[in-house]
């Protein structure tokens, strides 16, 4: 197995080093991009082209895991994809500054994860999950960790400003 | 969200163009709501119809019939694009109307778009929104390519998906096709585009690989140019949660197939309140301040007052 290149790491959407539940969402959500009825790839790449890139993207994988990766849960081609097992939400996205836990709850949803996926991906307990979402600063770790679990669970997300809504979640649950 | 800098960001207003690929996705919808919702913000906005052909954003910024129009400004019988900048009912939003000037104007040549463009440029406003008109005519992509951010409005469909795309290649290649000063760097072109290898030319990547074979230099070149081209979307009637993540699943689809950053800069959902504001001939953001497409509008628009208002460095 050659190791895994910079290349790589960009065609999974990630920086050199991020890890396991990082990658796995990564895979998810590339080999989504590229499976025949995704929208956003409507009409830009023909089956050849499609059947490349999800190669290189599992080729990828191989290389920054050093494992085969997980098989694709894709719905036979051209077949819509199940609807997830999460009710989604409706409604505009909450203000990251007054309600940073039901934002993140809500990108959740967004992406059909239950708790217990996220969890799985996060390597955070469900309870604390639980907790972060509904801001419970009685039961909520010290600040660094808070920061360190909100990063975590945004980059899972793969939301574009996890630094951002660390700090907002921070300022508003404002943790000793 | 921050918009990512432009290298190239001159002095004077900072310009944002808006187009689509397609009609009928919203682009004047979202253009005078941006506008408006950014002049609420005390920053001085003019917002231009330059949909030369189909003009009906002075509808929308409440202003029903403007005295004077982009005609008169082509034709010369004012002297400044200033002087037909129209007031709205909105404080510090002023309105440059396309209406009526099809006939004359709808394909201004080459000078009177040259002079059109430096005159937007110094207007006395923080601020400039073009509506632009649907299609991909070199019109269109001109002033795509000459604001500080190209804004492609999509909704969730796939005609509307493909036709992004389409734009997109077109702009590229416009702007390819305008940035080859040096005489090498186009006959390096001109020399894949006229072989065999054309063929293999599907996608802007395609064709940096091809002239990086024929001349190593010129392909460096055009990958500089490659660099400055990062326009944006805004994904428009999004209905359901998985389609708000369309923008930034095409900014992946683009970096990958053709080489090219698409920023995201926001996913305005489909909103009843928003037909009824045009029924109403206002803008959503004010008659409809809580509903859910005015605070997309409103979070997106925070992002243009953020951006630096000329680049560094």
């Amino acid at each position: 197995m050659s190791p895994a290149r910079y290349e790589d790491w960009k065609l999974l959407d990630l920086e050199p080093g991020a890890d396991l539940a990082e990658i796995n969402t990564a895979l998810r959500l590339r080999r989504a991009l590229y499976q025949s009825g995704s929208l956003a790839t409507y009409n830009l790449l023909d089956d050849d082209e499609r059947r490349a890139m999800l190669e290189r993207i599992d080729e990828a994988y191989r290389r920054v895991t050093g494992h085969e990766p997980p098989p694709s849960s894709s719905q036979p081609r051209g077949e819509p994809a199940a609807a997830p097992p999460v009710e989604e939400p409706s409604g505009p996205a909450p203000d990251p500054r007054t309600e940073p836990g039901a934002l993140l709850a809500f990108h959740r949803r967004c992406r059909g994860l239950s708790i217990g996926q996220l969890s799985a991906e996060t390597k955070i307990r469900v309870a604390l999950l639980q907790q972060l979402e509904s801001e419970n600063t009685d039961e909520l770790p010290e600040a660094v960790f808070v920061r360190g679990h909100v990063l975590t669970y945004a980059r899972a997300l793969g939301m574009d400003n996890p630094n951002e809504i660390a700090a907002l979640y921070l300022a508003k649950v404002k943790l000793d | 969200m921050i918009i990512e800098a432009d290298v190239h960001a001159p002095p004077g207003p900072r310009i944002w163009a808006i187009g689509g690929g397609k009609g009928g996705v919203g682009k004047s919808v979202v253009t005078a709501n941006l506008a408006v919702a950014v002049a609420r913000t005390g920053e001085r906005v003019a917002v231009v119809d330059a949909d030369l052909g189909g003009a009906n954003l002075h509808t929308m910024v409440g202003v029903p019939s403007p005295k004077l129009n982009l005609a008169d400004f082509i034709s010369r019988r004012v002297a400044t694009l200033a002087e037909i900048m129209t007031p709205t009912p909105v404080e510090n939003l002023w309105l440059i109307s396309g209406a009526k000037a099809l006939l004359e104007t709808a394909n201004p040549n080459f000078g009177q778009k040259g002079k059109m463009l430096r005159h937007i440029a110094m207007l006395d406003v923080d601020h400039v929104f073009l509506d632009l008109g649907a299609g991909t005519a070199f019109n269109v992509l001109d002033f795509f390519l000459v604001a500080r951010k190209g804004i492609l409005v999509v909704v969730p469909e796939a005609t509307s998906v493909e036709n992004a795309y389409f734009f997109i290649k077109a702009a590229y290649f416009r702007k390819l096709k305008q940035a080859q000063p040096r005489a090498q760097v186009k006959a390096a072109v001109d020399a894949v585009m006229n072989s065999r290898a054309r063929e293999r030319v599907r996608t802007p990547r395609d064709l940096m690989a091809q002239v990086m074979t024929v001349d190593a230099d010129a392909g460096a070149a055009l990958m500089e140019e490659a660099s400055t081209f990062s326009p944006s979307i805004i994904v428009n009637r999004v209905e359901r949660a998985e389609q708000a993540r369309l923008g930034n699943e095409m900014g992946s689809a683009c970096r990958d197939y053709f080489g090219i950053r698409l920023q995201c800069l926001g996913s305005f959902p489909a909103d009843n309140l928003v037909r009824r504001s045009i029924d109403e001939r206002r803008p959503a953001v004010d008659l409809f301040p809580q509903s859910s497409f005015a605070a997309a509008v409103r979070t997106t628009a925070a992002a243009f007052v953020r951006a630096p208002s000329e680049a560094t460095g």
